[in-house]
């Protein structure tokens, strides 16, 4: 286990990378095994073992055994401080325009 | 997931007065932060927002370069603050009847490469810093902000 002071943080650094994006865009899809995985992918089977180990230490991802193989299953919750975090720009933007009308109309009386 | 934000308001004033509050410095800084803009493609400029020591926020600095303007239609500039690196931020205006039709978008949260998996490494640069202070400006200078009406 990878030990961090800020766990949130993971999940900002497990989608940094494009593979890992993508590896997620299948998993939305449906579960999958490394080997199903892999067949999307021109890079090395450890490769991927390697970005489902960071996805599964930040939480957003779950293996599940089925008969000799394991599955992967996509915890899309997990992304919450993603939105969270893209939810606090959009009520910035809502605020600056709202305080910019407010900047208007003061003008237009004043005229 | 959203890669960008969009907004879009319509404006009782002309294309002109709006664009006028959009870049003119002195305007900009009583609906943004205090800033050296100007409008000039390549211009990099900083808009400075102030420390609250109540909220412990220590102030913050958006750095931005114009990217484009085009008067009074179109002006686009980069933002950099925190561990957002290089988005873009760009205002529109379009004449709808007597007033004006402002849409923003704010892009590149695409959680690409200029986020950069180190810009999230870390406690010191860490996007937890970042949400802390943003939460800071929003319910500290906005505080007196009236009733909303945006669409």
């Amino acid at each position: 286990m990878v030990s961090t002071r800020n766990p949130d943080a993971d999940v900002f650094g497990a989608i940094g990378h494009p593979a890992r994006r993508h590896i997620l865009d299948l998993l939305a899809e449906s579960d999958r095994s490394v080997s199903a995985i892999a067949s999307h992918f021109e890079i090395s089977r450890p490769a991927i073992s390697q970005h489902l180990r960071i996805l599964l230490d930040a939480g957003l991802v779950t293996e599940e055994r089925h008969g000799r193989e394991r599955r992967y299953h996509f915890i899309p919750e997990r992304l919450a401080p993603v939105r969270d975090w893209l939810a606090l720009y959009e009520r910035f933007w809502d605020d600056r325009l709202q305080k910019l009308q407010n900047v208007l109309a003061k003008k237009k009386g004043k005229q | 997931m959203s890669r960008m934000i969009r907004k879009e308001i319509l404006i009782p004033q002309s294309r002109e007065e709006v664009w006028q509050a959009v870049t003119d410095s002195a305007t900009l800084a009583e609906w943004m932060f205090p800033n050296d803009f100007a409008p000039q493609v390549g211009r990099q400029f900083t808009f400075e927002v102030p420390p609250n020591p109540q909220a412990n926020f220590d102030g913050l600095t958006v750095r931005c370069t114009v990217l484009e303007c085009e008067p009074p239609r179109r002006l686009a500039f980069s933002w950099t603050a925190g561990g957002l690196v290089d988005t873009r931020v760009s205002f529109e205006l379009e004449e709808e009847g007597a007033g004006t039709r402002l849409r923003l978008e704010h892009a590149g949260f695409d959680l690409a490469a200029p986020w950069g998996e180190q810009a999230f490494k870390g406690a010191e640069y860490g996007w937890a810093k970042m949400l802390k202070q943003l939460v800071a400006i929003l319910t500290n200078t906005d505080s007196q902000t009236s009733e909303g009406s945006s669409t």
